[in-house]
């Protein structure tokens, strides 16, 4: 810390509000999810409930990240080596789901019809 | 010779070292996590419908301890905070408010662990799942012990090769009979570490005559000789019990049985009598969603439960189901889809063996106490939907008899019971160690510490600064955790 | 110049030694980066030699299936793999096949590369004391060995080691050995176990590595003034960092499959020799493969960053030139660096990927080629007009640039997809990657181990020996490699134990009529009967043959080692081989905390032959008035584009 003479209380302000936020944001994560009222969609888990509880578990942890973790003032290195983490994370993610969901398409077909599900269907 | 920029940042980079290396240290952590998330993400999608398990939804798979995992949640964010304002009072030279603010942090991890232990316990000993042949699934609890294949056995055959045949492991120290080798040297073991010895012995002897007669064999094809008789070494061995001792075969390793023998995995083979393979288990759901519609109704899961009143109830409880979704769809002009008549809202229902609850489905408020249980055992059921949203259900259970040969899988809630359990088990197993190591290296700096913050407290701030961003990463895990496992 | 050295050769055993060490802590227990390098080194070096001698037992059963395998027949833990007769079993060729790719790749390359030369090399070249972390130096060497240990004494266990492959693809993974009633204590669950130690000391030494880098630089060594070595050094540290995880996560799944039955890769209805597999299953074998290959791209820039940048630090100094394309080398490595993420999957065009992925995997594999050979051509740029010194490292570094240059654009037919369906798994792929880390990666660490010698012991190695060390290797690592090419093109697979026997049709197709000039040497060396024609199947033994043969001739190399520390020629000063980069400052061999006083850089990395200087090399740590940018303003400047 470059910064010699600190104003702490403005610091501990900020760090006891998001401290109150996040465990706000934790009540109305499950608030979402228990209460039939707040879900998205059809009865039951939809993808418009799992894009709710993800969005408000992204917000909890970029104010964790941001402010407990420092992220909102750091050095350009850090933001550098962490934009190339995340890039890779991501590819990891997007290629592998690609790659499984982007199958040579007669085959999968037949691989699905080997039970007598969907066949069923058919 | 002093490693610089160990407490000052070095002026290009603005970091000092350590800070560098726990965001480098944080960085593959990211990763690490990735790659798990990816693989949550792969296996949850690459599902497919009708013919691998169904992934279940975190509500009802952790019904009663959803708010466990709650309480969790909260327990990190509070000593996320916590560690953040230790750090604050280290800057501010405070050395008693680190103190107490440090231990506070550590004990929010001690019961962090605490609690993740009780839903563990709940998990692995408390709730099973059997799957029987076609697909159909019941939920409930094995009855203690009755998911191992209990034998008496007087004779037991096994090779000297490999390692240590598993029946030994399969009984208890107590029970170990005595053991007669069969053969012309009849040895005779009254102990386990008798056996073992005796075991690892003639393996190395039976390894050294293979070899003399392989070299026998060998010379004698160096020879010319067309044909040499062929190597024969006995590498098995039998040995006989003096009166018949039990065996709890698991069914994991053993790959075959019937009413007179017992075939492990590792090729060895006991020999006596089967006293009972039969599966107690106490009901509580019946899971069809890998049962075609037309086919619920002739599904041996009812053969095996042996009671009308219980498969009514099913049906019942389905249709009412179906009811409330063609209520929400049908305004809409929509038919239900596909993905909603095959899940577990429709095909997921609790049950009642022994009892008559066919009807008067609808009173929530309905009394199970005068209820006939025709003299089976009775148990009430520890695990409750804590949801409004999922049914509620405060009834007792009665216990079956599942014959083995109807079983395709059973086991615990356990990491082996799907990829959702295993996920859930790794995944949060993982974190756990991150809580125990993080709890550890905190917990070093506040008891360790007061000599360096006497000296150096700049350099302990620091320390607790980058033992904090490891927390905060931590508690950013669990933040994602908790949705993905518990309520999605 | 030798004033110099000699001043501060008196400085340094004022400073240094004044306080005794015990020998445990000095030399095994040691947190100095350069002991630990060394141990690095020597545990690398039987790694590989143990490597090499699975290889040539492969070798036998693959030249002369059916023949007993020699001197090895009547020793007992070998009696147990193989049959009666003395031949190879099938289970002990895939043991052997898993084990030779692992500890090649995992115990031997990398850590002779990243962990050896990285340990010592790299704080000398910027001017550190030592590593940012010398304790987690250490623990990282612990773990590494404690990983090998495991993977060694997994041969002794009753279902020996690993047989599934160096990739160990599940299901057949999970599913080996699984009959053994405590399947912790089996190769296949060891193979992980040592896995995940070997992982968690890269990830380790990486963090250590990139932290000295960044931060560790000595006054006046910017960013630009940086030998390519710590270039390469930075962008192998990343790419263990960021690439190594997910293999960790791979392996974790995989040891839970086995230990606690789960069923991550093992799909829904799986059969093992006609018995349904007792899992829930539901998982995806692909997912491994993914994970799998996510670090294992990564892992070959891992494995030939490190030999590169050797050879583009003994180029150079060799040639007395500076390096060619000196910052655009530097970016090159760093789009290799980005590049190496996201081209994994280009191994798994057969796995049914659809069109649309493979081709975004076969742009990016295409792509990746363009730095690969930026690299290359500027190494061969900057030996165009120099005065060439044919020291022995400067032969294993000019051997390493046509042998690099084989591996990588045979490399360019398996990028795409269409060509890869016919090669994939034959022995053209084998002979591609060997190309790239057998006469590529270790004649760089070669070259490496001649050229730095002198700097660790403070002798010269045997020019004569070394020589003898290098002709024939460069000759037989081609006997070995070369006709694989041809082999797999005619369509020979790689797992088969018995040299491709079995497939007459594939294995007895003519490689050269009965007469020729091929067939004539083949004759003299009684590969082939007279008057008969050279087969595919014939070319077994003369790789086999060349791979004995090369074994033979490490032989010179090993005793080079060994004998030169106590025999070998004197160095007159601290820089013998004139070179001009900071760990030539170091009083020899450097003391613990290395420089005998602060060095500063004063110039970039490779001023050779300055015109107007006063000799051919201008050396890092020698300040020249003249200079234009003198250190200071250069780190002022520098200082204030980071702020």
């Amino acid at each position: 810390m470059s910064e010699e003479i600190h104003d702490w209380g403005k610091h501990k302000k900020t760090y006891m509000m998001v401290g109150i936020a996040l465990f706000f944001f934790t009540g109305l994560t499950i608030t979402l999810a228990l209460f039939p009222p707040f879900d998205v969609g059809a009865p039951g888990p939809t993808p418009g409930d799992y894009v709710l509880g993800l969005m408000v578990a992204t917000i909890k942890a970029s104010l964790v990240a941001l402010i407990f973790m420092h992220l909102n003032h750091e050095r350009g290195l850090i933001y550098k080596m962490l934009i190339f983490t995340v890039l890779f994370c991501v590819a990891l993610m997007a290629l592998t789901l690609f790659a499984g969901f982007d199958p040579i398409l007669e085959q999968y077909e037949t691989l699905q019809t080997t039970d007598g599900y969907l066949m069923e269907k058919k | 010779m002093e490693i610089p920029y160990e407490v000052t940042p070095r002026r290009d980079t603005g970091l000092y070292n350590s800070k560098l290396a726990v965001w480098l240290f944080l960085a593959s952590e990211v990763m690490l996590f990735g790659g798990l998330f990816s693989g949550y993400v792969f296996l949850r999608l690459g599902i497919q419908d009708g013919v691998d398990n169904p992934w279940p939804w975190g509500l009802n798979v952790h019904k009663g301890y959803v708010w466990l995992g709650f309480i969790n949640t909260l327990v990190l964010i509070g000593s996320s905070v916590a560690v953040v304002f230790a750090w604050v009072a280290l800057k501010e030279r405070n050395w008693r408010r680190f103190q107490v603010l440090m231990y506070g942090v550590v004990a929010c991890a001690v019961a962090f662990m605490c609690i993740k232990s009780v839903e563990y316990h709940s998990k692995l000993t408390q709730h099973h799942g059997i799957k029987l042949l076609d697909n159909s699934v019941m939920e409930g609890k094995i009855v203690d012990g009755t998911d191992k294949i209990r034998f008496e056995a007087d004779k037991v055959s096994f090779s000297l090769q490999g390692a240590l045949p598993i029946f030994l492991r399969e009984m208890a120290e107590d029970e170990f009979p005595e053991l007669t080798l069969e053969g012309e040297d009849a040895e005779i073991f009254t102990s386990k570490g008798e056996f073992s010895k005796w075991f690892y012995r003639s393996r190395r002897e039976t390894a050294s005559a293979l070899a003399t007669e392989r070299k026998r064999y060998r010379s004698e094809l160096a020879e010319g000789i067309k044909n040499p008789s062929p190597v024969s070494v006995s590498t098995s061995a039998t040995v006989t019990a003096s009166k018949p001792f039990k065996v709890n075969g698991n069914p994991r390793t053993v790959i075959a049985h019937s009413d007179s023998a017992m075939n492990y995995r590792d090729g060895s083979k006991v020999e006596g009598s089967l006293t009972s393979d039969d599966v107690v288990f106490e009901i509580h759901e019946v899971d069809m969603q890998l049962v075609m519609p037309t086919k619920q109704r002739d599904s041996i899961i009812w053969e095996v439960i042996g009671d009308e009143n219980a498969k009514k109830e099913f049906f019942t409880k389905q249709a009412k189901y179906y009811e409330t979704m063609r209520a929400y769809y049908a305004p809409r002009g929509e038919t239900i889809p596909e993905k909603m008549l095959r899940g577990h809202k429709l095909n997921l229902h609790y049950v009642h063996v022994g009892g008559d609850h066919g009807h008067d489905d609808d009173h929530s408020g309905e009394s199970h106490d005068d209820k006939e249980h025709h003299g089976e055992e009775v148990h009430t059921s520890e695990s409750k939907p804590s949801a409004s949203k999922l049914e509620k259900d405060t009834g007792h259970h009665g216990t079956i008899t599942v014959p083995r040969d109807k079983i395709k899988f059973m086991g615990n809630h356990g990491p082996r019971y799907g990829n959702y359990y295993a996920i859930y088990f790794t995944m949060t197993a993982l974190h756990g160690l991150h809580v125990i190591g993080g709890a550890l290296v905190l917990l070093y700096f506040v008891v360790f510490g007061k000599k360096m913050f006497l000296k150096n407290p700049e350099h302990l701030a620091n320390r607790v600064e980058v033992g904090g961003l490891f927390w905060h990463f931590v508690d950013l895990i669990w933040i994602f955790l908790f949705p993905i496992m518990y309520l999605l | 110049m030798s004033a110099v050295t000699a001043e501060k050769n008196e400085q340094s055993h004022d400073d240094h030694h004044e306080h005794y060490e015990p020998f445990w802590k000095k030399y095994i227990f040691s947190t100095d980066h350069k002991t630990i390098g060394i141990q690095y080194g020597f545990t690398s070096l039987v790694f590989l030699a143990f490597g090499f001698f699975l290889m040539m037992v492969m070798r036998w059963s693959i030249a002369y299936p059916d023949r007993a395998v020699p001197l090895l027949a009547d020793w007992p833990w070998f009696q147990a793999w193989l049959d009666d007769g003395g031949k190879v079993t099938g289970d002990l060729y895939n043991m052997f096949g898993a084990m030779h790719g692992t500890i090649m790749v995992f115990l031997g390359i990398v850590p002779l590369a990243f962990g050896a030369f990285g340990n010592y090399v790299t704080p000398l070249q910027i001017g550190a004391p030592d590593m940012a972390f010398p304790r987690l130096n250490m623990a990282s060497y612990w773990l590494y060995l404690l990983g090998g240990v495991l993977m060694f004494v997994s041969f002794f266990l009753p279902s020996g080691a690993a047989k599934a492959g160096w990739t160990n693809y599940s299901p057949l993974a999970t599913t080996t050995d699984i009959h053994y009633g405590n399947l912790f204590w089996t190769g296949q669950t060891q193979w992980l176990m040592g896995m995940v130690l070997l992982i968690s000391s890269s990830l380790l030494g990486a963090v250590n590595f990139i932290c000295t880098i960044i931060n560790l630089r000595c006054r006046g060594m910017t960013w630009m003034r940086m030998p390519f070595f710590v270039w390469a050094m930075l962008v192998t540290g990343f790419l263990l960092l960021l690439a190594f995880p997910p293999l960790e996560v791979a392996a974790l799944m995989q040891l839970m499959d086995r230990m606690a039955g789960t069923s991550f890769f093992v799909p829904t209805g799986l059969n093992v020799s006609g018995m349904s597999f007792d899992a829930a299953g539901g998982g995806s074998p692909l997912l491994y493969q993914h994970l799998f290959w996510f670090l294992a791209h990564p892992e070959v820039y891992v494995l030939i960053l490190p030999a590169l940048a050797i050879v583009s630090e003994v180029i150079p100094c060799n040639t007395r030139k500076p390096l060619w394309g000196y910052k655009t080398m530097v970016y090159a490595v760093m789009v290799l660096g980005f590049l190496a993420f996201i081209v994994w999957a280009h191994h798994m065009y057969i796995t049914g990927m659809g069109p649309a992925i493979s081709t975004f995997f076969q742009t990016t594999t295409v792509l990746i080629s363009v730095p690969s050979v930026i690299l290359i051509t500027s190494l061969l740029i900057s030996m165009w007009g120099g005065s060439i010194r044919f020291t022995v490292p400067m032969l294993f570094a000019t051997a390493f640039i046509p042998m690099f240059g084989i591996g990588g654009l045979t490399g360019l037919p398996l990028a795409f997809s269409l060509a890869d369906l016919h090669l994939h798994d034959t022995y053209y792929v084998i002979g591609h990657f060997h190309y790239v880390v057998a006469p590529g990666t270790i004649f760089g660490l070669f070259a490496g181990i001649y050229h730095w010698y002198p700097k660790i012991t403070g002798r010269m190695m045997s020019t004569r020996l070394g020589h003898l060390h290098f002709w024939p290797s460069l000759i037989f690592m081609n006997g070995i490699f070369a006709p694989m090419f041809f082999q797999g093109m005619a369509g020979f697979h790689r797992r088969a134990f018995d040299g491709g026997k079995a497939y007459e049709q594939i294995s007895t197709q003519v490689f050269s009529e009965p007469n020729s000039f091929l067939s004539n040497i083949c004759e003299i060396l009684h590969v082939i009967e007279p008057d008969a024609p050279l087969r595919m199947i014939d070319l077994n033994i003369i790789t086999s043959g060349s791979a004995w043969l090369l074994a033979v001739f490490q032989v010179p190399f090993i005793i080079n080692l060994f004998i030169s520390a106590f025999k070998g020629r004197k160095v007159e000063s601290d820089n013998p081989w004139d070179a001009t980069t900071l760990e030539w400052a170091t009083p020899t061999p450097p003391p613990h905390g290395n420089f005998a006083s602060e060095p500063v850089a004063y110039r970039g990395p490779y001023e050779y032959s300055v015109p107007g200087a006063d000799s051919d090399f201008s050396p890092q740590f020698e300040s020249d008035p003249s200079s234009l940018a003198p250190a200071e303003e250069q780190t002022a400047k520098d200082e204030a584009t980071a702020s």
